[in-house]
């Protein structure tokens, strides 16, 4: 049976390459997220293991910072060659604008010299001894455009600014604080001037043992080795890749499914056409197990060459990726040579063989239903599909099954929970396999609904394409399931982050009615309370609206307590702020929650100058819509409270007519002397949305082409085999007057036919889980079809489709009429 | 002969028609210079044993296959280095087609399959015609079957029909009644007959079948690719003895 299988492997060998291409791209993206993954993670080792040789016991604080005293008791410890503190604390760099630059502070560090200088410097030096002199991360100076020799400007705790030159520039490498922040580097001195930071965030030792620190330091500080060190890093920086990877790997899986569908219906159709060779097999003794084993056996060959060949190209995708990562200067270690490791091998082989041969079990079976006397049988003829009561049964049951429990995340659960968002997503499964199951029964009513267009505008060959599209309703519907899964994805993507878009819009419209913000980088009040007074007297402005907050204990809690100043509309749900002032207080609703408290109830704030202070609750806010703190009190009673804190944020509108550039200019120049004042527009918050959403939707969109086009690898193959079975009726149409051209556009519309199919099945479901997924995810979210993106998803699928057909209808043009409508 | 030649042309006409299949040694000559012309209105049987050219004449003159040399004409269209386009244009129009297998598109009713060669030329039916054609066929209660649901005489009844719709210049018959019991092959061979007698058509057909033959108005015989005899108003005997002459 062996030599039978292998026969006929090489017999079909273009048709399983066609069918091998769909494994290949699925083993080669699951196997070259593996080798992304272990790259990576063998980056991080490499730098972890790197840092820990230099340093034998690390001490660290289990809260606030280890001050001096604790470095001076290690110092004297005996054996103790060299002992560092080190020094971490906010210190932002300002850009060439002279604002503050990036979105959060910049982190400040110490850099020491000597054997347990940790700093990766990648260019230029480092700090040395010299007072003057910074180092900066890569990042940073390239975003900010610095180089090696510039003066750079660094403010200090108390936001005056500082010049340092620029004598090197620093790879971060593995700390994801520094790697979000950004980081500039002195010396220990001035970086514990600039900082303000009375203590050090960690203590590094040389020539000591961890036990003889441990027990000098006492038990409030953490005590580890330089491995321990290493491995904790190397952990933390894993989770990160770890997520990257687990998010590849949905797609992989994603992409493998689709691949799983194309195969299946390969083998089914392979083994139609053989029927009168198994019917012979059968004739001469082949027992019914020897027929399905040889059609496994065809299926494991060719699973195993695909397999593999997935493995080579998923190590160049991983490779490439990697190179492409290092040439973007991305964060992600990409140091560390690409490397196939004998668990990744194991596991892209393994899905490749299971999933090809798992796929190929349903379609032998099949082969050995072929009763012997097939073999004497002229022509099989083509299956007769019926619409089992069984089929719409189960689909019935998994519809119903689906489309509850997505009532259920949407209507019952609480938007915004994960859970409610898990069960929509199962509800989609459900419903998917229900589509699944009942597709041969929809294929024909959507084949006429979809050609509809075609029948007229194509003439005969377009009224016989839509024919032949629902000839063979399992075939068809599961050639366009392939495809359906990756437009429903897309489509799912679409609506969620256009909706995401349009509801964000919507807050910001009602939080952020207003034409420009002045605040700090960080919710730190930072802005004088001049600047908006100076805005104020402005003619060209229409308001302006001041809000400050500090952080307060509020009945044992720790909360954000503020005032306002100016037009700030409350979004009041509960009580009244009418007469708002003394001895009163407004809570968010989610805070008098938390606080169990409610109007007319009274809480109690721990204050800076005035001791405790009892408030009654006067009104509840709608935290979602009202830009006020949680708990908000009369500006009066707030600086006696606190003093003059400045203000967090200052709100302003232009009047109406008043050009926005000389609006902007003005609010800038009344910025200009505060370098951590940065003005902001509702605009430039708004495009910051929609490139972080565009950037999102264009990876997952690229990320799904590959499910896309395994899926039109399908339709290749559906077609061509299709085209083979219809040589003689092909031949019969050219013999009746049908031309080249019009016999390639009657395959072309049969193909466009399947894309449509597909494509709108998968709109529909699309649209459909976006909605529940959108109504899960966020309360209120407001709905928005991408409508003309989705009807390019539906133009691509159709266009994809008649690519797809390209090849099988050149071939089916050259066929010789002779030749095909002879009897043979 | 000579009289068809000058009253009216001959509706297909080969000359010196030779069809070479294979290279070197596996050269095989189908056709060793054929000449024969097959008048307008006439019923015409080419028989032949098996290998004999027979198939391959009518692929050439069908404009099926392309001859190695010699000319073809239908009408006073010559066909010989005409390109696939021109041939299938004048497929469409002037030359209609009855298989052996029937070959009927299973998608199609048996109305569509019939109208199928103009839907094609995109032509307007003769609906006169195609009612007495139905008529003659007796296929009025079954045009809205599919090609499964009729019977194997039925199939090629729907297929003389689609052959006679379009008013073609000739049709060709490759054993139209290979396939079929010998009532439904005698029906189909009369109707073909009729066809000839009422509408005028002019018809070719390929058959083994001496029965088959002594429906036509003449029989040409095929041997090794050659035309070596001819017999006008065949009878059943008439036809089986020259074959019994050829084979010897």
């Amino acid at each position: 049976m062996l030599r039978t299988a292998l026969a006929g492997l090489r017999a079909h060998l273009m048709r399983l390459l066609l069918t091998s291409v769909a494994i290949v791209l699925g083993v080669g993206f699951i196997t070259g997220t593996f080798v992304l993954n272990d790259t990576m993670e063998a980056g991080v080792a490499e730098r972890v293991t790197a840092d820990a040789g230099k340093v034998d016991v690390v001490v660290l604080p289990k809260t606030g910072v280890l001050p001096e005293e604790v470095l001076d008791r290690v110092r004297a410890l005996p054996g103790v060659t060299e002992a560092q503190g080190l020094v971490r604390g906010g210190a932002p760099v300002l850009g060439k604008d002279g604002k503050t630059a990036g979105d959060f502070p910049t982190t400040a560090v110490s850099v020491v010299s000597g054997r347990l200088d940790r700093t990766n410097v990648v260019t230029g030096a480092g700090p040395g001894e010299d007072d003057r002199a910074a180092v900066l991360d890569e990042n940073t100076a390239k975003a900010q455009g610095f180089r090696v020799g510039d003066t750079i400007t660094v403010l200090d705790h108390e936001q005056n600014p500082h010049d340092f030159r620029l004598v090197g520039l620093i790879d971060t490498g593995v700390d994801q604080e520094l790697g979000f922040t950004g980081a500039v580097g002195f010396t220990t001195d001035t970086a514990r001037r600039m900082t303000g930071v009375k203590g050090y965030a960690e203590i590094d030792v040389a020539g000591a043992d961890a036990r003889a620190v441990a027990a000098a330091v006492g038990g409030a500080y953490t005590v580890k080795t330089g491995a321990e060190l290493a491995d904790d890093l190397a952990r933390a920086a894993g989770v990160e890749n770890q997520m990257i990877t687990l998010g590849l790997l949905m797609f992989g899986l994603v992409a493998m499914f689709v691949a799983a569908l194309v195969i299946s219906n390969t083998f089914t159709i392979l083994v139609a056409q053989r029927t009168r060779e198994m019917a012979l097999l059968r004739c001469i003794g082949a027992t019914r197990g020897q027929v399905f084993g040889s059609v496994l056996l065809e299926s494991a060959a060719v699973g195993l060459l695909a397999s593999v060949a997935g493995l080579i190209a998923g190590y160049g995708l991983a490779s490439l990726a990697i190179t492409v990562l290092a040439a973007l200067d991305s964060p992600l270690p990409t140091d560390a040579q690409a490397a196939l490791t004998p668990p990744t091998v194991v596991a892209g082989l393994a899905v490749g063989l299971v999933v090809t041969v798992g796929s190929a079990v349903l379609p032998a079976r099949s082969a050995t239903r072929v009763p012997p006397v097939a073999a004497l049988r002229d022509h099989a003829g083509e299956p007769a599909f019926r619409v089992g009561l069984v089929r719409c049964g189960i689909a019935a049951l998994f519809l119903v099954a689906g489309l509850g429990t997505t009532a259920a995340g949407v209507f019952v659960l609480e938007p915004g929970q994960q859970v409610s968002l898990v069960v929509v997503m199962a509800g989609g499964v459900l419903t998917f396999l229900a589509v699944l199951v009942l597709g041969p029964v929809l294929v024909r009513p959507l084949s006429a609904f979809v050609g509809w267009v075609p029948r007229r505008m194509f003439g005969v060959p377009g009224r016989l394409a839509v024919d032949n599209a629902a000839r063979n309703p399992k075939r068809a519907a599961t050639t366009t399931v392939a495809l359906t899964i990756g437009v429903t994805l897309m489509t799912l993507i679409s609506v969620v982050t256009a909706s995401t878009r349009l509801s964000l819009t919507v807050k910001l419209d009602e939080q952020f009615p207003i034409d420009y913000l002045l605040a700090g980088q960080s919710r730190d009040a930072v802005v004088p309370r001049s600047v908006a007074e100076e805005l104020r007297g402005r003619p060209e402005l229409d308001s302006v609206a001041q809000i400050r907050q500090v952080t307060a204990r509020v009945s044992g809690e720790r909360l954000s307590v503020g005032t306002f100043e100016g037009p700030v509309e409350p979004y009041v749900v509960a009580g009244s702020m009418a007469g708002f002032g003394p001895g009163e207080a407004a809570l968010s609703e989610l805070t008098a929650k938390a606080l169990g408290v409610r109007v007319g109830d009274s809480v109690a704030i721990e204050t800076r100058r005035a001791g405790t202070a009892s408030l009654r609750v006067t009104a509840l806010l709608d935290g979602n819509q009202s830009t006020l703190p949680p708990v908000t009190v009369a500006q009066g009673p707030f600086d006696a409270y606190f003093g003059a804190v400045p203000d967090a944020r200052v709100m302003v509108n232009v009047r109406d007519g008043v050009p926005l550039e000389r609006a902007r200019a003005m609010v800038d120049a009344a910025a200009a002397p505060y370098p951590d004042v940065r003005v902001s527009s509702s605009t430039e918050i708004r495009g910051q949305f929609d490139e972080t959403l565009d950037m999102v939707l264009m990876i997952i969109t690229g990320l799904l082409g590959l499910a896309i086009l395994i899926s039109l690898f399908g339709i290749a193959n559906t077609l061509s085999l299709s085209v083979h079975e219809r040589t003689r009726e092909s031949a019969l149409l050219r013999a009746l007057g049908l031309t080249r051209s019009q016999l390639r556009r009657m395959l072309s519309v049969e193909a466009l036919v399947l894309g449509l199919i597909g494509a709108l099945v998968g709109v529909v479901l699309g649209v459909v889980f976006g909605w529940a997924a959108m109504r899960a995810m966020l309360d209120g979210a407001v709905m928005s079809v991408p409508v003309a993106r989705i009807v390019l998803f539906v133009a691509l699928a159709g266009v994809a489709g008649v690519l797809a057909a390209v090849l099988p209808a050149r071939r089916a043009a050259r066929a010789s009429i002779v030749g095909s409508l002879t009897p043979t | 002969m000579t009289l068809t030649h000058t009253q009216a042309p001959p509706a297909v006409a080969a000359r010196a028609l030779t069809k070479v299949y294979g290279e070197g040694d596996a050269r095989v000559h189908a056709l060793r210079g054929v000449d024969v012309s097959f008048a307008t209105g006439a019923f015409t049987a080419i028989m032949g044993p098996s290998g004999s050219g027979k198939s391959t004449l009518m692929h050439c003159l069908a404009g099926l296959d392309t001859a190695t040399s010699g000319t073809v004409h239908i009408g006073d269209v010559e066909l010989t280095g005409l390109g696939d386009r021109r041939l299938t244009q004048l497929r469409r129009e002037r030359i209609g087609f009855v298989f052996q297998s029937f070959n009927l598109l299973p998608t199609l009713t048996a109305e569509q399959n019939i109208r199928l060669p103009l839907d094609i030329a995109a032509r307007q039916a003769d609906e006169a015609l195609f009612d007495r054609v139905v008529d003659t066929v007796g296929l009025r209660d079954r045009l809205r079957h599919r090609p499964s649901e009729l019977s194997g005489g039925q199939q090629q009844r729907v297929a003389v029909a689609r052959a006679l719709i379009g008013k073609p210049q000739v049709i060709f018959a490759d054993e139209p009644t290979g396939n079929l019991d010998s009532r439904s092959g005698a029906e189909i061979l009369s109707f073909l007959r009729t066809s000839v007698r009422e509408l005028g058509q002019t018809i070719v057909m390929v058959t083994h079948d001496p029965v088959a033959a002594s429906y036509a108005d003449r029989v040409v015989f095929l041997r090794d690719g050659e035309l070596v005899t001819e017999v006008a108003a065949p009878t059943p005997e008439t036809v089986l003895d020259t074959l019994v002459r050829l084979e010897a």
